[in-house]
């Protein structure tokens, strides 16, 4: 077997589990005879760009090979005029983004530890952040690509075009697949262009302010492109909690709708009750992504932050019930309430390791009958076997596990890793 | 299919949905035989299911008869998609035409496929809320045809194309089970690949879909300038320049003509090509957007600029617009509408090659289209009575489609392929690309039950165009 680069398998231990070797191929056709090489000698091999979200998921069932694709992180196509890029997976998010930041562009993936992170494995993770609700989803810009499949095809889908009809859109089954289809190589997106300015407005919540101050935002003129109430994360998200949490609001657009915007804010929150803002600007773009790092920030052996998707009409209930839970079973919690997406982020923990193995167990198994598409987002390694990482199976699980079996016949790529153990 | 066969299959039909959900008399069949393409072929029976339970039940037999089916909308794709090439079932979805529910606090709406996708953005807007894609059909389309087709529209600029607004579907299976998917839930996104299929992996049975609050502020108006090259010049410009407004659309001489003849908008008569833009947003950034917009577009050459004044002034500009291919019948005996798309910097290079292309052929082309997309929509113009101009037309749509493709560009922006291009689609994709696409297909539907010999180039003659005579879209939808 071909190792291009002399790595730790240590660093690319999941769960339990280090692969038995690592490589970097250095370039798609080294990669596609790699894969092909694995899928005849019954090899199974884990893809990985930064490692950052690879907290997501189960461990893999068996791991042979970890192929890293950091070496594959070139700009194949800036068309900076037609709004588009095309690029290799193994380029670094906040590579992307300076490129496209030179010429006024950005592509909203809201990735977390940007500087780590890779576009393909922000992609393959399905990684989902705040600001969709404003510009759409990651893979919503996504028009084209690349995949290496288990047997060494190269196939393309999609194009260098804006809108599309033409044969089956695959880029997207990959976005979210986690490399479980194949290793995605090449992502041609649309970008935008850069908003002139952001602002970020940070609120403490006083005692009983949550909701009239929910309901307040929910009824903004001025939209803010995300809106977030949070409690705990001291240290890691900026504002201090109130006994409410806090509230932390983003504005990207021109000045003048910014500033307009803030006076409506204002005045919504006093009348909420809620009796101070503070407004950053300067320092609008690294509180949004000390934000979206803390959605995956490690915790040890000590603690594990689950996701739940919904709408933001259930946001309330929904934290009502895993805060009761938390409560129940002793565990401490933080959360991130997504007022424009939905999304609860609920970070467990508890006082020593110990502790939290013992309750997280119950936890997981009680959580899941109350919302049983709660994903964990980070959990120690220990017990990334024990918890449900996926949540209940999706209805439409016969279909995905034809897909794979269709895809990866000889379940070469990333074995276990997906939902149901896909 | 022999009598009684035929028979059967209309008893069992019958039996599952009622005498008044079956069509099997020629006369009534007549009208499921095609749709805005050209090509007709009578299918063995028509159904229009009530609920999915009804679907189910029509795949089950199907199956069991071994009649393909043909999901259809309302009949308005240009490519031959809702034709039932190879006979077999027509599923109509007119009885299954309901919302039903919005949610406007989350932005979201349940719908059936049969939904005429104007009635979504009707229904939602007391709340504040609409519907993205606008397809030119919408007053007449469906929800689940936009679906088959990840149909755009001229506020796909902005808003995206359908794919961007399905937030999960319920569809009946191979196998007749109703499966249901969402982005709610984990695992692989398998709306994504069920939208834009046109019908080939199942059928749905309903939408759920995202819906956008109304802006603010809305701001139409047309620039005129000498030519099409012009005013594409000027929309490549406006895009490089980081300006992405809600829709910029193109139309030169003789649409332009032909619509003010029919509509009366305001369209300046005299302009060698207009460029009609929206821009959405809060107030202060629409009236600073346009600004900006007038000052490359008088850069670009353009002689006058002309705001609509009130909503009325701008729905016409708008009405007129989605009805140019209406409008162009009324000078044209026949037209051929095709759909391509480039990199919206090459458009004056694709609108050059076009212009050669019709000239080599020898026949008239008039250019509607989706500028801010690259999405072009030149409109060929014949006489179906000369045999010769009908070979021209297709000669034309195929150099046309391989023209853009030399561009860095793709042969559909938002039809579809359907039956019509289907053989065109190995000049985009290898072989390699399109036996990964067949793997989905194998896991949907391996017995090839769903719309069959459409998307894919027929395996044996792979590679090749066809041309069969008359084959050319009559539709009015662009």
């Amino acid at each position: 077997m071909a190792v291009a680069a002399p790595s730790d398998p240590e660093a690319f231990r999941l769960g339990l589990r280090a692969p038995h070797a690592v490589a970097a191929p250095a370039s798609v056709e080294a990669l596609s005879k790699l894969l092909r090489a694995s899928d005849a000698n019954g090899e199974s091999v884990v893809f990985f760009g930064g490692g950052t979200l690879q907290g997501i998921g189960n461990a893999p069932s068996r791991y042979d090979l970890a192929i890293s694709l950091a070496k594959l992180s070139k700009v194949i196509a800036y068309e900076h005029r037609d709004l588009t890029i095309a690029v290799q997976s193994g380029m670094r998010v906040a590579a992307l983004d300076a490129k496209l930041s030179a010429k006024g562009q950005f592509v909203p993936l809201d990735a977390p530890h940007a500087s780590r992170s890779t576009v393909g494995g922000v992609l393959a993770a399905g990684w989902l952040g705040p600001r969709r609700a404003t510009y759409g989803r990651p893979r919503d810009f996504v028009i084209g690509s690349a995949i290496v499949l288990a047997d060494g095809t190269v196939a393309h889908a999609g194009g260098m075009v804006v809108k599309n009809s033409t044969g089956y859109d695959l880029s997207r089954l990959y976005v979210g697949s986690l490399g479980t289809l194949g290793a995605l190589v090449r992502t041609n997106f649309k970008t935008l262009p850069l908003p002139p300015a952001r602002r970020a407005a940070i609120a403490s919540l006083p005692e009983r302010t949550r909701r009239r101050a929910i309901d307040h935002v929910a009824a903004l003129g001025y939209e803010p492109v995300a809106a977030l109430v949070v409690r705990g994360f001291g240290g890691e998200i900026a504002g201090r909690d109130g006994l409410d949490g806090r509230l932390l609001l983003f504005y990207e657009g021109s000045p003048v709708t910014i500033d307009k915007a803030t006076r409506e804010l204002r005045s919504a929150l006093g009348a909420a009750g809620v009796p101070e803002t503070t407004i950053l600007d300067r320092e609008a773009a690294v509180t949004f992504t000390r934000l979206v790092d803390a959605y995956v920030s490690p915790l040890g052996d000590k603690g594990a932050t689950y996701r739940s998707f919904g709408t933001p009409s259930d946001l309330g209930p929904r934290f009502e019930l895993v805060a009761a839970l938390a409560a129940q079973h002793s565990l401490e919690l933080e959360s991130i309430e997504d007022l424009r997406t939905g999304d609860l982020i609920a970070r467990l923990s508890a006082p020593s390791p110990d502790e939290f193995t013992q309750a997280a167990v119950v936890f997981d198994d009680a959580l899941h009958v109350q919302l049983p598409y709660a994903q964990v987002l980070v959990a120690p390694p220990s017990l990334r076997d024990r918890l449900s990482m996926w949540g209940n199976d999706p209805p439409a699980l016969p279909q995905m596990r034809a897909l794979k079996q269709r895809f990866d016949p000889n379940g070469t790529l990333a074995p276990g890793r997906f939902v149901g153990g896909i | 299919m022999e009598t009684a066969t035929a028979s059967s299959l209309h008893q069992r039909l019958t039996g599952a949905l009622g005498a008044e959900g079956v069509r099997c008399e020629p006369e009534d069949l007549a009208v499921y035989a095609f749709d805005a393409y050209s090509e007709a072929s009578l299918p063995s029976a028509a159904v229009l299911p009530k609920d999915a339970r009804e679907v189910s039940a029509v795949v089950r037999i199907a199956r069991e008869c071994g009649e393909p089916i043909v999901a259809r909308g309302a009949g308005t794709g240009l490519c031959g998609g809702a034709t039932p090439v190879a006979g077999g079932i027509v599923v109509s979805f007119a009885r299954m035409n309901r919302i039903l529910g919005i949610d406007v606090r989350n932005r979201r709406a349940r719908v059936q496929p049969g939904l005429i996708n104007l009635e979504l953005s009707n229904a939602a807007q007391p709340s504040g809320l609409f519907f993205g894609p606008d397809p030119s059909s919408q007053k007449i389309s469906t929800i689940g045809g936009n679906v088959a087709t990840n149909a755009g529209g001229p506020h796909a600029l902005s808003y995206g194309s359908m794919i961007n607004h399905v937030l999960g579907l319920e569809f009946v299976d191979d196998a007749g089970e109703v499966v249901s998917v969402s982005s709610d839930e984990p695992g692989y996104d398998l709306s994504s690949v069920l939208v834009g299929s046109e019908g080939t992996l199942g059928i749905v049975t309903a939408v759920e879909l995202r819906l956008l609050r109304l802006p603010r502020a809305i701001r139409v108006a047309v620039a005129s300038f000498g030519d099409v090259e012009a005013a594409s010049e000027a929309v490549s410009a406006i895009i490089g320049a980081g300006i992405v407004p809600t829709a910029l659309e193109i139309m030169d001489k003789t649409i332009t003509q032909a619509v003010e003849a029919h509509y009366h908008a305001g369209f300046p008569l005299d302009a060698g090509a207009v460029l009609l833009v929206e821009i959405a947003g809060e107030p202060e950034d629409v009236t600073a957007s346009e600004a900006a917009i007038a000052d490359i577009a008088r850069a670009h050459g353009s002689t006058m600029w002309r705001s609509a004044a009130d909503a009325r002034e701008r729905d016409a500009l708008w009405a007129s617009r989605k009805g140019a291919a209406g409008a162009i019948g009324r000078i044209a005996p026949n037209y051929y509408i095709q759909d391509a798309c480039v990199p919206r910097t090459r458009l004056p290079q694709a609108l050059h090659r076009i212009d050669e292309i019709c000239a080599e052929h020898k026949l008239l082309v008039g250019n509607v289209f989706h500028a801010g997309d690259g999405n072009l929509h030149p409109l060929l113009i014949f006489d179906r009575r000369e045999r010769r101009q009908v070979e021209a037309v297709i000669a034309a749509g195929t150099d046309i489609l391989r023209a853009c493709i030399e561009l860095g560009g793709t042969i559909s922006g938002e039809h579809g392929i359907g039956f019509e291009k289907r053989d065109s689609l190995p000049k985009v994709f290898s072989s390699d690309d399109l036996a990964t696409m067949g793997r989905v297909r194998d896991v949907f539907d391996p017995v090839r039950l769903f719309n069959p010999d459409k998307i894919f180039p027929s395996g044996a003659i792979c590679g090749e165009v066809r041309t069969p005579e008359n084959a050319v879209a009559a539709g009015a939808w662009l």
